[in-house]
């Protein structure tokens, strides 16, 4: 039998569910009733995932926590930290931590500072909060690292570098306002006191270095100079002299054409033949980081071109309308707009380029994962099969820092607005 | 230059403007005096955005002279940066930085361009952003602020530049009804206190309040030129009068 509605509200029935506003939040038990139990045919979905879910749990659990042999990753923590680098010298490392955990605590101090000066004057959004839940995939992988490494004298100096961080971080905020807009470049300049004091002063070169810390040093440097390069190619190619704009398409579509390990074995074998007699090559290192930048400029220079496109003429107008010259125009107007647009995309590729620089065992450089690769044909663990291990504890550490850039990368976006 | 002893501002013989095939200014010529207020108007596509827009060569003219302030528009970089200096301009769609703020939009150009210290670049951005009513806005972000605040910021920013012609294109073609009061009211103050200005508008309002000319365009023609009572009451061309017949 039809029922008329004769109310323009219908009330609701007994068996309706309770009212109140939209969006509300479910409590665990109506959300299951709604997502995962809402139909026979969802019941029956949500038990078999659940199960397959909780074998898969099991096994990796069980693996991870029982069977896994660790002793590899135990014994070989330093070699896959710094490879091949001289033991006598690890104070080195352990300084420049130091003096990184001191500038990078302070500038983020007095950035905050900055910020919430900014939110107060209603420039700003109010962040969510971040703190020290911005460092929750170091902090993992801290505590990992730390784990295996079964130290306390490395225990001891992890927790007194991140003493200096948190006391830098106070000192930062009590910064004078008029120092604000050198905190990037003094942040800088400790990043490069840091350098200076592992390789310096009868320090150690970077064509010594290996594992994680040559890892972290292959993608740092390639990527603060491809950065630079690629938005200087990504200006060139709209470039009105067509000197210029061809020189610019040639580079990117050239190396956006080859495989980049094509690209590692030219800067390997070309180099050294490009240069003048009696000039030394540069070592291996030195070589890579050029292979590294050269391919990963042309992918930034197209991301870049990408965002100065979607920079409305209208602004170029204005600025030109202001008497604002073409140098200022691109420099202070467009370029700004136009890498705010990409920044998924620009830490995206550094996201790539941080995995790719494992490519380098093809050199013969041991950076993490060749590390991983050779601690298992030591004497003590040839023909135990140990890949599992060393694999899953550089796909770790792999993980901790492209997630770390991708959070951070979010973090930027927001702040800047992206979307507004 | 015959110009400079006289009143003339601006100069325009015999412009014109080609995109393409299609001749978007035939011929124009046109003379604005010191202190004088004109109001442009005409269908859209009659080439007033256009012939402004040839003024502080965001348009290059293909045919013709232009002579703003006694300096010949040329191909010549520094000339017509020169040019751009004493030109303001204000735009359809406000086109304000929208990553620098309020006061950054306003100081950018004073700073880089006209070389003032940045203390003194930014009270001169507080007495135009006083001029225009806003001054509380100052640290915002353009997005931030409603349609008639962006146009006000708008022209508060080709003010700090101390420019002795203003160009308006359209500008408040894009404002919700009940913010366009409110930057006219501005218009009407700046045209009170002498500067030169060209206005591209439909604001018949404005027109009879301020303007000491109308300027009626069709086809990349200047079909008419008159005093607003002589225009409203008594227009002398058929092509006007249909127009006037159509947005009064």
């Amino acid at each position: 039998m039809a029922t008329r509605v004769d109310t323009l509200e219908p009330m609701p029935g007994p068996d309706a569910e309770p009212e109140g506003p939209p969006g509300r939040k479910l409590t665990p038990r109506e959300w299951m009733r709604a997502n995962l139990f809402g139909s026979k045919l969802d019941t029956v979905l949500t038990i078999l995932f659940g199960l397959l879910l909780a074998w898969l749990a099991y096994r990796i659990g069980r693996f991870v926590f029982v069977d896994a042999r660790w002793e590899i990753i135990e014994r070989n923590i330093t070699n896959l930290m710094v490879g091949a680098y001289p033991r006598d010298q690890i104070w080195r490392l352990w300084t420049a931590l130091f003096v990184l955990a001191a500038f990078l605590g302070w500038g983020a101090g007095a950035m905050g500072m900055q910020r919430r000066q900014e939110v107060r004057e209603g420039r700003a959004r109010p962040m969510p909060k971040g703190g020290v839940r911005r460092l929750v995939p170091i902090i993992l992988l801290v505590v990992v690292l730390l784990g295996f490494a079964q130290s306390l004298q490395a225990l001891v100096l992890v927790v007194a570098i991140a003493a200096v961080g948190a006391a830098f971080n106070v000192i930062g905020r009590r910064t004078p306002e008029r120092l604000w807009r050198y905190v990037p470049l003094i942040v800088l300049g400790g990043i490069l006191i840091a350098f200076i004091v592992v390789t310096a002063f009868g320090g150690v070169g970077w064509s010594q270095w290996g594992g994680f810390l040559l890892t972290v040093f292959l993608a740092v440097s390639a990527i603060l100079l491809s950065f630079p390069i690629g938005v200087l190619l990504a200006l060139g190619r709209r470039s009105s002299l067509p000197v210029v704009r061809w020189v610019c398409i040639t580079y990117i579509e050239f190396f956006r054409g080859v495989p980049l390990i094509t690209i590692l074995f030219l800067a390997f074998f070309m180099i050294g033949f490009i240069l003048p007699e009696g000039v030394e090559p540069p070592s291996l290192v030195t070589r890579a980081i050029i292979g590294f930048t050269l391919f990963t400029c042309a992918y930034i220079a197209e991301i870049v071109r990408g965002g100065l496109q979607s920079v409305p003429a209208g602004q170029i107008e204005a600025a030109q309308a202001l008497g604002l010259s073409p140098f200022r125009t691109t420099f202070r107007i467009v370029l700004p707009q136009a890498l705010r647009a990409v920044i998924p995309g620009i830490v995206g590729q550094f996201i790539s380029l941080f995995k790719d620089t494992s490519l380098v065992f093809i050199l013969g450089l041991s950076e993490l994962l060749a590390v991983a690769q050779n601690i298992t044909k030591q004497p003590d663990f040839l023909a135990e099969g140990l890949y599992v291990e060393t694999l899953i504890f550089a796909s770790f550490v792999y993980w901790a820092g492209s997630y770390w850039m991708s959070r951070e990368s979010q973090r930027l976006e927001r702040r800047l607005g992206v979307g507004e | 230059m015959s110009t400079e002893n006289g009143k003339g501002m601006i100069q325009l013989e015999r412009v014109s403007k080609w995109f393409g095939d299609f001749q978007a200014l035939k011929d124009v010529d046109l003379a604005i005096d010191r202190q004088e207020v004109v109001v442009v108007c005409g269908p859209s596509g009659s080439g007033k955005s256009t012939m402004i827009r040839c003024i502080n060569r965001l348009e290059k003219h293909d045919g013709g002279r232009i002579v703003v302030d006694g300096i010949e528009l040329s191909d010549d970089l520094r000339n017509i940066q020169e040019i751009r200096r004493e030109v303001g301009m204000v735009f359809q769609q406000f086109n304000l930085f929208p990553h620098l703020s309020v006061l950054e939009n306003i100081t950018l150009a004073p700073r880089n361009v006209r070389r003032k210290p940045r203390k003194e670049a930014e009270e001169r951005a507080m007495e135009q952003l006083r001029r225009v009513r806003i001054p509380e806005q100052a640290h915002k972000y353009p997005l931030q602020l409603s349609g008639g605040q962006q146009q006000r910021v708008a022209i508060a920013r080709a003010l700090a530049m101390e420019p002795k012609i203003m160009l308006f294109d359209e500008p408040t073609s894009a404002l919700d009804p009940e913010m366009i009061k409110e930057v006219l009211d501005v218009m009407i103050e700046l045209a009170e206190s002498g500067m030169t200005m060209i206005v591209v508008t439909h604001e018949m309002g404005f027109a009879r309040a301020v303007a000491n000319r109308m300027v009626f365009m069709a086809d990349g023609e200047i079909v008419e030129v008159g005093t607003p009572e002589h225009f409203f009451t008594d227009p002398q061309e058929e092509r006007t009068k249909q127009f006037l017949a159509q947005i009064l």
